[in-house]
């Protein structure tokens, strides 16, 4: 059974077509990137996915379910794009994360030591179990980041779903985060992740999706590091499909 | 004499508290998710209400419940489409709110704007025991639902996407806080008066945040100075002979500056 099954997705939003024709199928186990340039609908993608953005034409099934009748939203956790964590009202790490399981505790009981437990591992895995009890406004933006991060991975999800897991995160944090993502391929968890670029993701990644001007232009294989980009000392990735690969800088440095 | 020697000042006392108490518990939520102004707006949509009321020769403050709910729905409906035009069709209700409030209530019989002055910057002294009872009723209730749904209204008002990726009935949460807005903007329009209904959401908020790092922290917090605020307010009014609104959001705003105070102390200490 498929983790996501689009068929012909088609988004429409404001009068213009963000996806055309769109289908992708993810299977459980599987690590995804969705990469392209920007404005070519990779964020509108993964929020179909999520059922974020209605398709205005074709299919979307969930873990085999239509989107409109799936509910098990236990198995899919979502990292959005966030420039910075919180509202106006100060917020523990520990509270963000721990608002991850919220589809996995009932209204009537308070939160177990199993919940705890998940809610300190997924702070281990993204490397801030000592900062559990401060103020998430107080931690820089890649830390806030990976608190997005430990959210999702709190809800001890099957698919991880992630819009730039990476931008403006220090390069310690990308390893760290990559580890995290190890463990949970490890264990049959799918990933499904935008990209601008993959830095210390590449490894992981076996299957890249490139999208461009809406329409998904190839699936298959991550692009290949090319020319002195290849070094050991260059880890981006090109994932132009369009368009030759040079020198011209790409992504975030 | 002393003031509990009074039967009004009892119920206005009790009043008091439990406004108090629910006036920032569902604050802190518009706080998080920065429309600290919506209980004006509501407050303001209100007044209509009152006028209403008293149009209709019907109790005031069931009219206004009436109207603020109906009111909180549309604003919550124009912030959930999240346009731009959101923030003036908002201009547009709380001016209509005000007007026609001062409209309705000139062609209500024997009805004049000072009848409304009452409402604008409440009036605890004339609670009457079944004003009291529905005061009562409605607090508990507004306390009970954010004590019941606080989990679900945290991660709402924390992070919609995420949450709606959850599984959450985003929509029904939403108009749970707005009507919880609404029924608190009445409520507590007796205590401090419509006008400042929305000091008394916000003001111990804003002041427990000062001190605070958590979510939990903060809305206990700012209920328990919420309580505080509103009982030294009446107190005050009762032997300064001032009026119980202002003095409440007076003492809250005091409050505000030392924990502000407090807070830049600590800094420079840490610094």
């Amino acid at each position: 059974m498929s983790v996501f099954d689009l068929a012909g997705g088609q988004v429409v939003l404001g009068g213009r077509r963000i996806l055309e024709d769109v289908t992708v199928r993810v299977e459980p186990g599987e690590f995804v990137a969705i990469l392209g340039d920007n404005g070519s609908g990779k964020t509108t993608l993964v929020r179909a996915l999520v059922g974020l953005v209605p398709l205005s034409a074709g299919t979307l099934s969930v873990y085999g379910e239509p989107l409109a009748r799936f509910r098990d939203w236990a198995r899919v956790g979502y990292v959005p794009q966030r420039l910075v964590v919180g509202g106006g009202v100060p917020t523990t790490v520990r509270e963000v994360v721990a608002s991850g399981r919220i589809a996995r505790v009932s209204r009537w009981r308070r939160l177990s030591r199993a919940d705890w437990a998940a809610v300190d591992h997924a702070l281990e895995d993204v490397g801030l179990v000592d900062r559990g009890h401060e103020s998430v406004a107080t931690l820089s933006g890649g830390q806030q980041q990976r608190v997005l991060i430990a959210r999702a991975l709190a809800g001890e999800p099957d698919v991880l779903v992630m819009d730039e897991p990476t931008a403006g995160v220090d390069a310690d944090s990308q390893d760290t985060l990559a580890g995290a993502l190890e463990h949970l391929s490890a264990a049959g968890g799918s990933v499904v992740l935008v990209a601008h670029e993959l830095g210390p993701l590449a490894g992981l990644i076996r299957r890249a999706v490139v999208l461009s001007h809406g329409h998904v232009v190839s699936d298959g294989p991550p692009p290949e590091p090319v020319g002195h980009h290849a070094g050991p000392e260059h880890k981006h990735v090109h994932p132009h499909a369009d368009q030759p690969v040079g020198d011209a800088g790409f992504g975030l440095p | 004499m002393s003031l509990l020697d009074y039967d009004f000042m009892q119920r206005a006392l009790i009043a008091a508290v439990l406004v108090g108490l629910a006036a920032p518990a569902i604050g802190t939520f518009l706080v998080q998710r920065r429309l600290s102004l919506m209980g004006d707006g509501i407050g303001h949509i209100a007044l209509t209400g009152v006028a209403l009321g008293f149009l209709l020769q019907t109790s005031p403050v069931l009219t206004a419940i009436v109207v603020a709910i109906l009111g909180a729905v549309a604003i919550e409906l124009v912030r959930e489409r999240g346009r731009a035009s959101g923030d003036v069709a908002l201009a547009l209700m709380f001016y209509g709110g005000i007007a026609g409030g001062a409209l309705l209530i000139t062609l209500s019989p024997g009805g004049t704007n000072t009848v409304l002055v009452g409402y604008l910057f409440g009036s605890l002294s004339n609670v009457t025991p079944t004003d009291l009872y529905v005061i009562a009723g409605l607090s508990v209730t507004v306390l009970g639902t954010v004590a019941l749904f606080a989990r679900e209204l945290f991660a709402v008002c924390q992070d919609e996407e995420v949450a709606r990726v959850s599984g959450l009935p985003v929509r029904f949460l939403n108009l749970l806080v707005a009507v919880g807005a609404a029924v608190t903007v009445t409520v507590a329009m007796r205590v401090v008066g419509l006008l400042l209904v929305s000091a008394l959401m916000v003001v111990p908020v804003a002041t427990t945040q000062q001190l605070t790092r958590s979510f939990r922290g903060t809305i206990v917090g700012a209920c328990l100075l919420g309580a505080l605020a509103s009982v030294g307010g009446l107190v005050l009014a009762f032997y300064a002979d001032t009026p119980p609104g202002a003095s409440t959001v007076v003492l809250a705003l005091g409050g505000f500056v030392v924990a502000a105070g407090i807070a830049s102390a600590r800094r420079a200490v840490a610094r």
